[in-house]
């Protein structure tokens, strides 16, 4: 799991819940803004949405394993969003998937080491016609061969070794 | 209101469950995720019956129906047992390792299937720990993950700072599938491990430290009556109103 280093910035959290009366109706919101600003969702995140909403920690814990869309562990600076609905998947996705393991050693739902890097796959963007699609943060990289995300990954920096398993 | 279950009339207040009526009346409806305390979850769904209103016939979870017409109940028809197998044989296969899962499986004849089976797990995620620990206050385990990664722990599967070793959670549930150990020194449950306190009368240990706090905070129950076992306590009891009927 990537180091937490970035700093929390304690005053955001609070700027964030001070937007919501302290409901339990809000709870998806806030985390949903924590995560939006946070790009994952900290454990201290949901331990000052427990307390601000009066509600135990076990239960927003246990929203926030429920939805796939929240994620607990820090998100790369590059986050790599590779389509799996099935137009991509038809098209190769798992090959890009295999590719990005193979040259930066992380599978969905990981980050690099060095906190550069993650992974995840999202079911469909929509954008069936230009399968198989990665989007790199915001940005729609359209039919990517196994070749093409080696170049994407290097364009955004990152270091291919290729004695790397 | 008067209903119909299995061919005997009875008398229900508007609003009540079937299962309530139907126990209420000596007709016993299986269950798993039912506790007295709680009412109805409609987790396990080993309740259902068959349910004739005026319109249609429909299989419910009886634990979470009320009554609010009049209506015909049969608790055992080929439909419903079959159904019934069929939940008891998809638990199984859930929760393997669990003797008593294994019983009623054995118990109700069902049938194999060609599930995946999840071999290390006893628990059948019917929430009545988690709803015990609602309920004594505590909130520290939950239902995390989804799907069929779903399973009860505590917030980032670490000892929890709100949990008190009560172990009502272990207690409660149904399959055996809470760790508990329990050694003179000390109660291990949830990945924390407690102090035991031990009866002043009989020596056996019987609460931990926590436990005991929580009590005395929330019902005013502290000093000497708080170091007695659940038995002493009676016996205690018992002797006071025997002295006092003298």
């Amino acid at each position: 799991m990537a180091a937490d280093s970035r700093p929390i910035k304690q005053k955001t959290f609070t700027n964030i819940l001070d937007q919501y009366p302290a409901e339990k109706r809000y709870i998806l919101a806030m985390m949903q803004d924590v995560q939006g600003e946070y790009k994952y969702l900290p454990r201290e995140g949901m331990q000052m949405i427990a307390a601000y909403v009066d509600v135990p920690l076990s239960r927003v814990y246990s929203m926030a394993t429920f939805y796939k869309a929240f994620s607990l562990v820090p998100k790369g600076r590059i986050n790599f969003k590779v389509c799996d609905g099935t137009a991509c998947h038809i098209k190769g996705s798992n090959i890009i998937i295999d590719q990005v393991y193979q040259y930066l050693g992380i599978r969905p739902g990981e980050t690099t080491p060095d906190g550069e890097f993650s992974l995840e796959t999202v079911n469909c963007l929509g954008a069936c016609a230009l399968a198989p699609a990665v989007v790199a943060n915001e940005k729609v990289h359209p039919k990517v061969t196994s070749s093409g995300i080696i170049d994407i990954i290097k364009s955004y920096g990152g270091q291919i070794n290729a004695t790397s398993n | 209101m008067k209903i119909r279950i299995d061919q005997q009339e009875i008398d229900v207040n508007p609003g009540e469950t079937i299962l309530e009526a139907a126990r209420q009346n000596g007709i016993n409806i299986p269950t798993l995720c039912y506790h007295e305390a709680f009412g109805g979850q409609g987790m396990c769904r080993m309740c259902m019956v068959e349910v004739k209103t005026a319109h249609s016939t429909n299989l419910v979870a009886s634990c979470t129906y009320p009554i609010n017409e009049v209506i015909e109940v049969h608790t055992s028809t080929p439909v419903i047992e079959k159904a019934r197998r069929t939940i008891i044989a998809l638990l199984y296969r859930t929760a393997p390792q669990s003797e008593f899962m294994k019983k009623l499986y054995q118990e109700y004849k069902c049938v194999e299937n060609q599930l995946e089976i999840n071999e290390n797990e006893r628990c059948i995620l019917c929430r009545l720990c988690v709803r015990a620990c609602e309920e004594i206050g505590s909130s520290a385990i939950s239902a995390i993950l989804r799907g069929t990664e779903k399973r009860i722990s505590t917030p980032f599967d670490e000892a929890s700072t709100v949990c008190i070793g009560c172990a009502a959670c272990a207690n409660i549930c149904p399959t055996g599938a809470i760790e508990l150990s329990q050694t003179p020194a000390g109660r291990t449950i949830w990945n924390r491990t407690f102090a035991v306190v031990t009866c002043q009368r009989c020596g056996q240990a019987f609460a931990t430290r926590e436990q005991l706090d929580y009590i005395a905070q929330h019902t005013g129950i502290k000093g000497s009556e708080s170091k007695l076992c659940d038995d002493c306590r009676k016996k205690n009891l018992a002797a006071q109103i025997e002295q006092y009927a003298q």
